[in-house]
């Protein structure tokens, strides 16, 4: 009997001990004061610092510390309801100070534990990033893993017509589930992590088919998320700026509207590997509200799917961002259109102004000519080098005619005019000539001759010589006499070559038709072009 | 190492799709281009077991552990692969060793441009890809399918018109370094006319027009036609100098230069024309003045009133010089029965006359100096046209 209770002694001794064991690490690991516990709640300092290896990654601290009672500065990530004794899912503390029975909280009297040293942890690492090769697609040489995708459009930075291209600034969103990255978790809640873990699993290489340049941001660091779920199912986001090509056509130039597409492709991965769809339909694409472009309004954001063929690689799924863009028209009105108009009314100014005042008529004929020209330059500097002809350069050219026909219009009027002149002046002689014996008609105020033969006669008022007041007094009354002398030589002559003459005297007498005509003629078919022109391309 | 090292030269098969060619550059004589670059070699390291035959594709982190071929892109200014989001690069291994590894490259390179015949020319350029490290012994470079390696996608370029894409290969020798593998991609383009049209010959042949209109206008209007010839020289040289700023500077005279220039010389031939009208105006009215026609008391300054013309009345300027017998009486003019009165034009009378005369002629009828204008500077500046445009197109 003595045998069995040392046996039972011994037991319990050994037993007592074992606990003890436990018990005395545990306490080793709390090396903090007791604290009074409130049933079911544990106090916040109570969760040792538990660092992962060195070769892992570091979570980035969401919490602010918490106030304690121990002057316990720290930062629990992904509290849980824990009970006492239960290894965390992923903790760490920083920049804890510990107190010593007694002590004070101050400066001098804290001791700064180093939070960062590691630890030999006894559960394994978190996310087991080396067990696998992760070179390899999830689910390699099975079926196709499904990617899918959502876009968040920040801003449309700029868009070159030069160039023809377009660059746009978005948060890329991937979407897929990869079993060896699921992890054991009580709360279902995922891990957040940022770029450093993305070289050292599998993700997606998405590229963007016909971009010209593009990087993904790197200020402060690689502004990369990657959220992984318990269950495997992996967010991974990032923010890029694209700079891509858009074929735009410039017929209808200024007032078109543009089309342009950004379009996502795996580049490694065909069909069979990868599968990548819009992740809520046409929703998965937002932009935010205050998406604005100074020269363009935005009509249209859509999301499109398409398989792309490559012969010597095969099939890819290909996603489509299109959108569509309408010029404002407002600048080009007044840079380009209210310009041009004011140079073709201008230059029909010139058909106000006596036809005798030439180098006048003419410089204000060429002058708006050359502004024509210089709109014309201006216009096409800031324009590719299209082979076909844009709306606006039809305006322009059609203006630039009109302004050119305005000047031919006074070299006509110009030419017409020297030329019944000289005829002018050659009948004058002529009678001067037969006129010897004609009855002495002097005194005859000038404005009976309306009397003689009911035409004004406007010769002596419309020609080239002798405007002015001092060689209108200089005029002999005898000039007077052969102007008179000049109609009734007219009138002896037979009637029909009367008729002719007259009519084509009068055509040419009254060469200022040509401007009374083109006073019309222009402004009615400068409105009139205006009305097509806008009727077509509004 | 590269597969069989020590042994015989790897053959790498090269196939290229262009994806874009995003711009051409005249200025600094090159261009730019996107392309998908695919290599095709063999490397039985790499060869795994497998039932079905299929493949396995990596993306670029299997790259950097792995041996590629080294292919550069001589002549090149700029070029870089994509590497958004990852690494535009693919590596499909097949299970006997085959491999397939394909790239995205945006590269500049330099394309010599010759502009004699600018902008009715035609460009030859090529882009040549080379093995940086492994001369022919090591690595042979090769087209994978012939001419037909080279595939095009839709490529729209807004100035030019791609006639021709074709692929060579070739060797280059380096005297320091061998003998190497070459493959060309050559391509050809033509310019599209229609934008130098609008931009530059239809504004300098209306501004050729507007000068002509300069003969018509009466020739007493002498600011009228000075500033008319002024202007057209003005914009004429201002369209020079628009031209020449998106060109390169070469030392050769190009086929838009020949145009522009010659245009320049009608119109400033047109304000010299008018120079030399109005000199030989000047001088007939100094002779008739010295012969009496025109009053003593004529006063030029008088005469040219606000419209800037001289007011002839008086001023005897036209046509045929009057028969001085029959206007013996007229109390203005004075009909002077001068000795150097000529035969008038209509006699049968004519001799053969000395320069002095024909000057003379000239001067005395500065009116034919605009008539005869008006005909010769249009048909030769058509003559002009016809010769120009035949020899270029």
């Amino acid at each position: 009997m003595l045998f069995n209770a040392r046996v039972q002694l011994l037991l319990l001794c050994l037993i007592l001990t074992a606990q003890s064991r436990r018990q005395g690490s545990r306490k080793k690991r709390w090396s903090e004061p007791e604290q009074t516990l409130k049933p079911g709640r544990p106090p916040a300092w109570q969760f040792q610092p538990q660092y992962p290896s060195a070769d892992g990654f570091t979570i980035p601290p969401l919490y602010k510390p918490k106030p304690s009672q121990s002057g316990l500065s720290g930062f629990i990530f992904n509290t849980s309801n824990m009970a006492l004794g239960e290894t965390p899912d992923a903790v760490f503390l920083v920049g804890k100070t510990r107190l010593e029975n007694g002590m004070v909280n101050g400066p001098l009297s804290r001791k700064i534990v180093d939070g960062t040293k590691t630890r030999k942890l006894k559960t394994s690492h978190l996310l087991r990033v080396d067990e696998h090769d992760f070179t390899m697609r999830p689910a390699f040489a099975g079926p196709a893993v499904p990617v899918g995708v959502d876009v968040q459009v920040e801003s449309l930075d700029s868009i070159s017509e030069v160039d023809m291209d377009f660059t746009m600034t978005l948060y890329l969103r991937h979407y897929w589930k990869d079993e060896r990255l699921a992890f054991p978790s009580a709360t279902n809640k995922s891990m957040t992590f940022d770029g450093r873990l993305v070289k050292k699993i599998w993700v997606p290489d998405v590229f963007f088919v016909h971009s010209k340049r593009s990087f993904i941001h790197d200020t402060t660091t690689d502004n990369i998320m990657l959220r992984v779920f318990p269950d495997g199912h992996v967010l991974y986001s990032l923010r890029v700026t694209v700079t891509a090509a858009c074929n735009m056509d410039f017929s209808r130039f200024p007032l078109d509207s543009q089309t342009c597409t950004l379009e996502l492709e795996s580049y490694a991965y065909t069909d069979e590997d990868l599968m990548l769809y819009w992740k809520s339909g046409d929703e998965s694409l937002s932009t935010d509200d205050r998406i604005s472009l100074s020269q363009f309004l935005i009509q249209k954001f859509h999301t499109t799917s398409r398989l792309a063929f490559y012969s010597s690689t095969g099939w890819y799924n290909r996603l489509y961002i299109n959108f569509t863009l309408r010029r404002h028209i407002f600048f080009f009105l007044l840079q380009t259109y209210f310009p041009a108009t004011l140079m073709v009314m201008l230059s029909w100014v010139s058909f106000w102004i006596d036809r005798r005042a030439v180098p006048a008529r003419v410089s204000l004929g060429i002058t708006t000519v050359l502004t024509m020209s210089t709109i014309i330059t201006g216009v096409n500097a800031s324009m590719p080098r299209v082979s076909y002809i844009k709306a606006v350069d039809i305006y322009l050219w059609v203006s630039f005619v009109f302004v050119f026909l305005s000047v031919l219009e006074y070299a006509a009027v110009n030419y017409l005019t020297t030329v019944r002149d000289g005829k002018d002046r050659k009948l004058r002689d002529k009678i001067r000539e037969q006129s010897q014996t004609l009855p002495c008609t002097c005194g005859i105020p000038h404005t009976k001759t309306m009397m003689l033969d009911g035409m004004y006669n406007e010769a002596d008022a419309n020609s080239l010589a002798g405007y002015t007041r001092a060689s209108m007094l200089a005029e002999d009354p005898s000039d007077k006499e052969e102007q008179m002398v000049v109609h009734l030589a007219l009138d002896n002559e037979s009637t029909e070559t009367k008729k002719k003459g007259t009519r084509s005297f009068r055509f040419i007498q009254n060469t200022h038709t040509i401007d009374t005509y083109s006073r019309m003629i222009f402004p009615g078919a400068y409105i009139l072009f205006n009305l097509i022109y806008w009727c077509v391309y509004c | 190492m590269r597969p069989g090292f020590g042994g015989s030269a790897i053959p790498v098969g090269i196939d290229v799709q262009v994806e874009s060619i995003d711009s051409i550059s005249e200025v600094n004589m090159d261009f730019t281009m996107t392309l998908y670059l695919r290599h095709y070699w063999k490397d039985e390291r790499l060869s795994f077991p497998s039932r079905n035959n299929q493949s396995r594709t990596f993306d670029s982190r299997l790259v950097k552990k792995i041996w590629v071929p080294d292919v550069f892109f001589v002549h090149s200014k700029r070029s870089f692969i994509h590497d958004t989001t990852m690494e535009n690069i693919m590596l499909r291994v097949y299970p006997d060793g085959n491999i397939l590894y394909s790239v995205r490259v945006t590269v500049t390179a330099l394309c010599s441009m010759d502009f004699s015949r600018f902008p009715l020319d035609t460009q030859n350029c090529s882009l040549e890809l080379e093995s940086y490290a492994y001369n022919e012994n090591d690595l042979m470079l090769y087209w994978k399918n012939g001419n037909d390696s080279l595939r095009t996608d839709e490529i729209v370029l807004s100035q030019f018109f791609i006639e021709h894409f074709h692929a060579s290969s070739g060797l280059a020798f380096y005297s320091s370094t061998g003998w190497y593998n070459r493959l060309f991609i050559n391509f050809i383009l033509r310019r599209h006319i229609f934008f130098f049209m609008l931009q530059t010959y239809f504004p300098t042949m209306l501004m050729v027009v507007l000068s002509w209109v300069s003969f018509w206008i009466d020739r007493r209007a002498v600011p009228a036609r000075v500033s008319l010839g002024i202007t057209t020289v003005l914009t004429m040289s201002t369209i020079i100098t628009g031209v020449s700023s998106s060109m390169p500077q070469v030392s050769y005279v190009k086929a838009v230069d020949i145009y522009l220039w010659t245009s320049f010389l009608f119109v400033f031939l047109s304000v010299i024309e008018y120079a030399a009208v109005n000199y030989c105006t000047t001088l007939e009215e100094m002779r008739k003045m010295r012969r009496g026609k025109i009053p003593s008391t004529f006063n030029a300054s008088q005469a040219m009133a606000f419209d800037g013309c001289y007011h002839d009345n008086d001023i005897e300027l036209t046509p045929f010089p009057r028969m001085a017998s029959t206007l013996a009486s007229n109390p203005l003019t004075t009909q002077s029965q001068n000795s150097d009165l000529r035969p008038p034009e209509g006699t049968r009378l004519r001799r053969q006359r000395s320069v002095r005369e024909n000057v003379d002629l000239l001067v005395n009828n500065s009116y034919m100096i605009d008539s005869y204008s008006r005909l010769a500077f249009p048909l030769s500046y058509l003559l002009f046209n016809t010769v120009y445009w035949s020899m270029y197109s």
